[in-house]
């Protein structure tokens, strides 16, 4: 229970400058409402606490367990549907109906897993994919999803704990708790017994094989975790935006934005999943919605676009792999 | 009877312009296993350039296929020159991620420069026509599409299979590094590998364009499919790609007769269930 305890404050080779870091981040969070009256700026914070979380869970499969994940919008569905659906037909107070979602993103990953860790690469990252689609595309079909046409959950009249309706400042806490729980389960994992057999995978499957690690196993394991984290931040998504519909929570773009999000910050460390959402979204917020407004579309992902060639072509740590580089002064 | 004749029909239409399709992806798999995620783009700006033409100049969409296939074949070398090679010394991730961002760049390239909206080629000889073969009656756009891409399929596969060029691209598939030692230019096989994979798919573009909608955000679903039918076919596998492109064509076409709505999901059900027995393709080795 110490070591437990131990493990989830502790960094890895700069523990003091790591600890001033993110006292520091958790200060600036902590006091944001107080200073920003701006509801866009507020709207921009929101969202990216929502995607460092998204991030911080696709880092676990995709950064520790070197597995391209491109499916992760479908588990961010099922926790934002089983919420909104459980809401509106059987009034599911909130804290009940997030394990539901958990739940179903899991057994759905459990059910196709070994199947899919019969393959490596390229030929993983699609079939991650075409699930994903497929699911999409199913929900877009089903009636008692609501189709196309989304999920509305009814709006209460007074701020609400069991149904987690309050003002934009509630929502603020909310993803902050939400997110530093998953930020520390995750300094926890990576040096649990799971996270050093994930990454001994990553690395070198044959040697972590010969060393007595069940590989698919493994991978398996990884695989679904990372798919009750992301139902996570889905259940959020419902009860924050109040509407869902399968273009909103289950696109590809979503999947392919927590990826790369991730990508750009730093794949397999604990700090890049923050830093890529940091770099992002405050990108697409403001000079995307700015350029969208002067009739320029587009523009937004083009500059994705590139970032993402030119990290891929010299940087494949992202971020985190320079300011790493800087750190040991080399 | 009529209405089944015409179902598959179509789909086997359908089949050899997906075949098409993947032809390029297969090969491009096979020289230097990477998966090119831009390859809906390329396809895309085929059709981007089968509209212009007709629109702005007066040319036919049927006469601009070779400058849709000229476009193509330099898009794939400088995507070749200027990312792939850079990519390819770096892990798995990165490779992947690299065609992503091209695929991203080039879709909302396309968007900026000529809007989001979703456009059909309004004129063209071929346009809205139908030829009747007896008992039943098919669009002759599609026929045309078709049989140039069987005629194409089988002049590439005869590029691979019967000449010197050919059998250094395949030699450099087989093992790159004993192609070098033999005098082979491996780099520049990749490059034109490429170059083939954006010509055939700009040539698809091209006749696509005339029966379908043309759109930025149009190259996503015809990559999936094409990563579809490579997979169910074999990864570098050519001669699996177009029996699989048959395959992903009938599937398509019977299934959205049904359930037009799931139509492509039959596809990613069929590539999982594929995956699931028989992880390397009907035909791969």
């Amino acid at each position: 229970m110490r070591r437990v305890l131990r493990d989830i404050f502790s960094f890895g080779d700069r523990p003091f400058f790591e600890r001033i870091v993110l006292l520091v981040f958790v200060v600036v969070v902590l006091i944001f409402p107080w200073f920003v009256e701006s509801a866009y700026a507020r709207a921009v914070m929101i969202k990216f606490l929502l995607f460092a979380l998204f991030a911080l869970g696709w880092n676990l499969i995709g950064g520790y367990g070197g597995q391209v994940d491109l499916g992760q919008a479908k588990n961010v569905g099922f926790g934002a549907y089983a919420t909104a659906l459980m809401m509106l037909h059987w009034r599911t107070p909130f804290w009940l109906t997030v394990p539901v979602g958990m739940f179903f993103a899991t057994a759905e990953s459990f059910a196709v897993a070994y199947p899919m860790f019969r393959l490596r690469g390229h030929y993983f990252a699609i079939a991650t994919l075409c699930v994903a689609l497929a699911w999409k595309e199913l929900f877009v079909f089903w009636d008692w999803t609501g189709g196309a046409r989304g999920v509305e959950i009814p709006i209460r009249p007074t701020p609400n704990f069991t149904y987690m309706q309050f003002g934009e400042v509630g929502y603020h806490y909310f993803i902050f708790g939400l997110f530093m729980a998953q930020f520390l389960f995750m300094n926890w994992f990576r040096k649990a017994k799971l996270g050093y057999e994930l990454q001994a995978v990553r690395d070198n499957e044959d040697a972590a094989a010969s060393l007595g690690i069940n590989v698919t196993g493994t991978k398996v394991k990884a695989y679904c975790i990372t798919a009750a984290l992301g139902a996570i931040g889905g259940s959020f998504m419902t009860v924050y935006y109040l509407y869902i519909d399968p273009e909103m929570v289950m696109p590809l773009d979503l999947s392919i934005l927590i990826a790369m999000t991730v990508m750009v910050g730093g794949a397999g460390s604990i700090w890049g999943p923050m830093i890529g959402a940091a770099a992002l979204i405050p990108l697409d917020m403001y000079l995307g919605a700015w350029l969208a407004g002067g009739g320029y579309y587009g523009i937004d992902f083009i500059i994705y676009g590139f970032i993402i060639m030119i990290i891929a072509a010299y940087e494949p740590k992202g971020v985190w792999g320079i300011i790493e580089r800087i750190i040991k002064g080399r | 009877m009529e209405l089944a004749t015409q179902i598959i029909t179509y789909g086997v239409l359908m089949g050899f312009v997906f075949a098409f399709i993947a032809l390029g992806l297969s090969l491009i798999f096979g020289v230097m296993n990477i998966v090119n995620f831009a390859h809906g783009e390329f396809l895309m700006v085929g059709m981007y350039v089968a509209l212009l033409t007709s629109t702005y100049l007066p040319l036919d969409p049927l006469v601009s296929l070779p400058i849709a296939a000229a476009i193509g074949f330099v898009l794939g070398v400088f995507s070749y020159r200027f990312l792939i090679t850079h990519i390819l010394r770096g892990p798995m991730v990165a490779q992947l991620f690299g065609t992503f961002g091209l695929m991203l760049f080039l879709r909302y390239l396309v968007m900026f420069i000529f809007g989001p909206d979703v456009r059909t080629l309004s004129h063209g000889v071929l346009v809205g026509k139908n030829i009747s073969l007896g008992w039943i009656s098919l669009d002759a756009s599609k026929v045309m599409a078709a049989g140039l891409c069987l005629l194409l399929f089988a002049f590439v596969y005869w590029m691979i299979y019967r000449t010197k060029l050919g059998r250094a691209l395949r030699a450099t598939s087989l093992d790159a590094e004993a192609a070098r030692y033999m005098g082979i230019d491996t780099e520049r096989m990749n490059g034109f590998a490429w170059g083939i994979g954006g010509a055939t798919v700009g040539i698809a573009g091209g006749l696509l364009a005339h029966f379908y909608y043309i759109t930025p955000t149009i190259g996503m679903l015809f990559v999936l499919i094409a990563f579809a039918t490579v997979a169910l076919g074999g990864f570098g596998s050519i001669s699996g790609a177009f029996l699989a492109g048959i395959i992903v064509g009938l599937i398509q076409g019977v299934g959205g007769h049904y359930l037009s709505e799931l139509k492509f999901t039959f596809i990613y059900i069929a590539y999982f269930l594929t995956v699931v027995f028989r992880p390397r393709g009907l035909f791969g080795w």
